[in-house]
């Protein structure tokens, strides 16, 4: 014990002499946790949100009675139901507003005295006193709203939210509900008033037996059905792509964390070889050596996870409002304002840092202990060995590249991709050195014989290159990543943007129609501002244990007649439009081409009124942000199949050649609305229908963008670290220069010439790799996640962007490196060919 | 008994260009208490002696055995605890470990074999002159307070042999006769034998035995050979 604990102080003193390389290996590894398990927590966070949040108001219900026309349920068929004696039904508005800002907010709507009693049912927190029942369900009535969403709408207790609209949300009462998500809970009441309706929207059933099912199923008027409930499922199958997704993106961040702990150890056990060297000597066994390092591993292991966890729960809080509203966006899915951190993601942090230490560790420990005690590790040996592991390293990056190579034909899940995107990475990585001594190599060669200055400076890179090599490895991984994810986003946007043109082709899209309809489209046409109009109806069912949705579309709707179609069969549109086949032509997203796998002209069964329907795929149209099979029919056969159907509003096109000179055909169109008893609510534009569109995509990447940019700082500083060790380990040397007559600036080349040329070398190698892991991104992991496809389309912007950052960040470290050695030269002069 | 008894040792190294030999069946003993000097050109092989004693290198052939027990036959971590316990070493860039103050760097050893005697730590302190560093980092000292230092450390724990390699190469003429006065005087105060590499003749003539080592083989040198 006595061996071991002088053997660690020993080791362990070398940080308190040299708090910055304790500095540089902290953040290493806090970063990597940190970037890790922000993503973790959120995972695990929404993944007991999708088991919670939804049973708000009953969604873990078992059953839902939706009406089988119109979108709405009269209150009076509601009313009757409880007379009857069915106290498990409850009545639910689900609704979303626009605030003054823009920001849209879900708002769920429910009787709260007529929750089922059993606790825990329903989800909302019914304890507490009667006052704030009282006030919740009475005028002015109360918006319950979350801590974390009140934040940040920057509301106080008791205000009201101006809405868009010009309306008022009920007074405030901040709730630390977790269950409630980002929704905004109100009286039943409140929400009829504020949505000037007198409808609901659905009513939830609480839990039933069979027997009592049958009873309510046959009490319920023809209007409305009883439909089995399925969601809480289908979330976390929904998600789980997204999630995939983020998970390998964290563990990118996590591995790159590793390289960066592999550079800082290696650099610490660098610093002390010679304390390792004199334990030695003192007869130090390295048994003893290793539980030392291990200890100490152990030490910073804890340290490392316990700074990490916080580090990225803080990194999980600030992505969290992004994550909750875009996985509502995307899947709807609600995801609970309060983060926990669970003990067991906890553990595993601090498991995962250290098995990741040991294994940074590992390598250099094993060099230390074939270390020869007596012949030191001089520089030319390291010279030697980083030759030696060079060509190492090279076979490892073609067995990588080849095993990716093998690999890629059998990739038929997004984890086995993500395996690929691993391989190809890693190999890339450790193929990195030899290509950097190549290029140095190549670069000697044709310097002029004639600049023995620049020769120098050039071939100082050899004694830079062992240094660097691990941070160059790093920066490489990052700058792929970053350029891979800005080309995936960037193509992205783009065919994102010209299908929202091409499928929003209409200027106003009601949301419901109603009787008053029939009088607008009158009035429209005859004062001229309305040039057409499209009335689609819709059907919610499963197939294949999803949600999906049918949707009936008029064929000669001006929107029908543009679909763009991304796989057809000859002439299938019309083949679409007609009826009388036996297995009638359909439509379908192209989810149901990718992730069910069903190819063109393949068959479908539907289950309708009348039985299992087939149906043959005519061709798959694009349907980006949408998460769920979806099908087009026309109108007609959908209704024939199932006339339960609901009609989902109309998209109104407006006739600009009819524009007057004060009033516009949209500004004709709304007035007309409002004179037909149409609320501004009800409508909306296609220009904001295309905001939110986009908001929607631009916030699905905030997270990638977030984490992208993390991993790049992260490796910066690995950079910087390299930099430092570097100057830390040839001060003598720089000395040594000093006396001969360099000057500072010639002493700043050295540093900066090999510099620019790994930077560089890094950087051409990410960006052709980056441009492999976008192709693979977009043609290979999108579709398999989300069964959307869309062309790549490279960009020089994003590559360009990389390299002044790059060039920034070479700058930048140099500019400290000359600090550096303006303070510490001094010293070193001072010592050069003292023996005391 | 002898403590040390070195038979027929030979030590070459291979390299690309072919094998450089280095010792050729080279023999002595050393008496415990006894002093050597071992001494011979620049690239003789002295240091490399001194390693394979220490258990720090491996011979080709040949045996040495400390106390009775053969070094070769002792594994990595039995070589350690010999070092630990019964030898100690001497450099002449003193290895002493930079990040830990001078007190502590002597006691180093005599902590890791647990022999601390604190009595026989101030005496060494006291003819050492150390007593005004010990809360000085290495870097803060001279070269020859270093070497004290490092001579400190290597006697603290009173060990069997001493091994030294050019201990006064780094001092000063003036300041390596002080040292090496010392040095001679404190080992045999801790009762040690001392085996020391030197290309001084003077710093010989303080020790019992002079050995000269000349084309990878060893000869006694008497007092008339210089």
């Amino acid at each position: 014990m006595t061996e071991l604990r002088w053997t660690l102080r020993a080791l362990l003193s070398h940080y308190w002499r040299h708090p910055w390389q304790a500095l540089f290996l902290l953040s290493g590894l806090v970063a990597g946790v940190a970037l890790w398990s922000a993503v973790q927590v959120i995972n695990a966070h929404a993944k007991a949100s999708y088991e919670q949040a939804d049973s708000l108001l009953g969604a873990q219900r078992e059953y839902t009675i939706y009406p089988k026309q119109g979108t709405s349920i009269k209150q009076a068929s509601y009313i009757k139901l409880r007379r009857q004696g069915f106290t498990e039904i409850f009545p639910v508005i689900e609704a979303r507003v626009e605030t003054q800002q823009g920001m849209l907010l879900s708002i769920i709507a429910t009787d709260l005295f007529a929750l089922p009693t059993e606790s825990g049912s329903t989800g909302v927190a019914v304890a507490g006193d009667n006052r704030a029942w009282l006030d919740f369900i009475q005028p002015p009535y109360q918006a319950w709203i979350p801590e974390a969403l009140a934040n940040q709408l920057d509301l106080i207790q008791g205000q009201q939210l101006l809405l868009k609209n010009g309306d008022l949300l009920p007074p405030t009462v901040i709730r630390s509900d977790a269950q409630q998500g980002w929704q905004i809970l109100l009286d039943i009441g409140a929400a009829q008033a504020l949505l000037s309706r007198d409808t609901l929207d659905y009513l939830a059933v609480g839990p039933v037996d069979d027997e009592r099912r049958q009873a309510l199923e046959e009490a319920l008027p023809a209007s409305l059905s009883l439909v089995k409930n399925q969601q809480a499922l289908n979330l976390t199958q929904l998600t789980d792509s997204l999630h995939t997704n983020l998970s390998a993106m964290s563990l990118l961040s996590f591995a790159v964390g590793l390289f960066i702990v592999f550079n800082a150890v290696r650099f610490s056990l660098w610093y002390r070889q010679q304390t390792v060297k004199n334990l030695r000597l003192m007869g130090v066994g390295l048994n003893t050596l290793a539980v030392a390092l291990l200890l100490e591993a152990l030490l910073w292991s804890v340290i490392a996870a316990s700074a990490g966890l916080l580090a990225g729960y803080a990194i999980s809080l600030k992505l969290l409002p992004t994550l909750g509203s875009m996985m509502d966006g995307l899947y709807g899915a609600k995801m609970s304002s309060e983060l926990l951190l669970k003990p067991t993601t906890v553990f595993i942090a601090w498991a995962m840092t250290l098995i990741g230490l040991l294994f940074a560790l590992s390598l250099p420990m094993w060099q230390v202990s074939k270390q020869s005690v007596i012949h030191g590790s001089q520089l030319s040996s390291k010279w030697r060995q980083d030759k030696v592991s060079r060509k190492q390293l090279g076979i490892l990056s073609v067995m990588l590249g080849l095993a990716a190579a093998l690999l890629y034909p059998f990739i038929d899940s997004v984890l086995m991709g993500f395996v690929l995107l691993g391989l190809i990475l890693f190999s890339a990585a450790w193929l990195l050195p030899y290509l950097l001594a190549s290029g140095l190599a190549a670069v000697s060669k044709v310097t002029p014989k004639q600049r023995p200055l620049l020769r120098w400076m050039i071939s100082d890179g050899w004694a830079q290159l062992p240094t660097l090599r691990t941070a160059m490895m790093a920066l490489l991984l990052a700058l792929t990543c970053n350029f891979g994810v800005e080309t995936l986003i960037g193509s992205f946007r783009t065919s994102f943007t010209d299908w929202l043109s091409q499928r929003l082709t209409a200027d106003i899209y009601l949301r419901e129609q109603r009787p008053e309809i029939a009088a607008l489209i009158a009035e429209g046409k005859s004062t001229g501002w309305l040039s057409d109009t499209h009335a689609r109806m819709e059907m919610s069912t499963y197939w294949q244990n999803r949600p999906a949705d049918l949707r009936g579309l008029v064929p000669t709707a001006p929107d029908t007649q543009t679909l763009p179609l991304a796989k057809a069969i000859p002439q299938a549109m019309q083949l679409w439009n007609e009826s009388d086949h036996s297995e009638p032509w359909i439509l379908a997203n192209e989810q149901v081409h990718y992730l069910a796998g069903i190819p063109l002209g393949g068959s479908i069964t539907l289950d309708t009124v009348n039985g299992p329907q087939v149906f043959k795929v005519a061709g798959f149209f694009y349907d980006y942000g949408n998460a769920r099979y979806q099908f087009y029919l026309p109108r007609q056969m959908l209704l024939k199949h199932w006339p339960q159907a609901r009609d989902s509003g109309i998209a109104l096109w407006v006739n600009h050649l009819a524009e007057g000179e004060k009033n516009t055909s949209m500004s004709m169109a709304e007035k007309a609305m409002l004179k037909a008893g149409f609320a501004p609510g009800d409508w909306i534009t296609q220009s904001r229908l295309r905001a939110v569109a986009m908001d929607i995509f631009e916030r699905t990447f905030t997270i990638t963008l977030a984490m992208n940019t993390l991993t790049l700082i992260v490796a910066g500083l690995a950079l910087l670290t390299s930099l430092m060790a570097i100057l830390q380990e040839r001060l003598p040397q720089f000395a040594g220069w000093s006396a001969l007559g360099v000057n500072r600036w010639e002493q700043l080349m050295v540093i900066l010439i090999p510099l620019l040329l790994f930077v560089t070398i890094s950087w051409l190698l990410a960006v052709s790799l980056g441009a492999l892991l976008s192709w693979l991104l977009i043609h290979k992991l999108n579709v398999m996640s989300f069964g959307w496809s869309m062309p790549m389309l490279w960009q020089a912007t994003p590559a360009l962007a990389l390299a002044v950052l790059c060039l920034s960040l070479v700058l930048f470290s140099v500019a400290v490196t000359h600090w550096r050695l303006r303070s510490q030269l001094p010293k070193a002069l001072a010592q050069l060919g003292s023996t005391g | 008994m002898p403590l040390l008894d070195i038979t027929d040792l030979t030590k070459s190294y291979a390299h690309a260009e072919g094998v450089t030999p280095v010792l050729d069946r080279v023999g002595f003993s050393l008496k415990a208490g006894e002093s050597a000097a071992l001494r011979g050109e620049s690239g003789s092989g002295k240091s490399t002696l001194l390693h394979l004693i220490a258990g720090l290198d491996e011979a080709d052939s040949g045996v040495i055995h400390f106390d009775g027990q053969a070094i070769q036959s002792l594994n990595e971590q039995e070589r350690a605890k010999l070092r630990r316990d019964r030898l100690s070493l001497v450099f002449q860039q003193f290895h002493l470990i930079s990040t830990l103050p001078v007190l502590d760097n002597i006691r180093f050893q005599a902590a890791l074999c647990g022999r601390y005697d604190e009595m026989f730590e101030q005496e060494l302190l006291g003819k050492l002159g150390l007593q005004d560093q010990l809360h000085k980092y290495p870097h803060q000292l001279s070269g020859g307070q270093q070497q004290r230092v490092a001579i400190a450390r290597a006697l603290l724990h009173k060990p069997a042999l001493v091994l030294a390699d050019e201990p006064t190469g780094n001092l000063d003429e003036q300041s390596s006769l002080q040292v090496m006065s010392l040095f001679k005087d404190l080992v045999q105060q801790a009762g040690s034998a001392l085996l020391m590499v030197t290309h001084s003749r003077e710093m010989a003539n303080y020790l019992d035995h002079q050995w000269w080592l000349q084309h990878h083989t060893l000869s006694l040198l008497s007092a008339s050979d210089d």
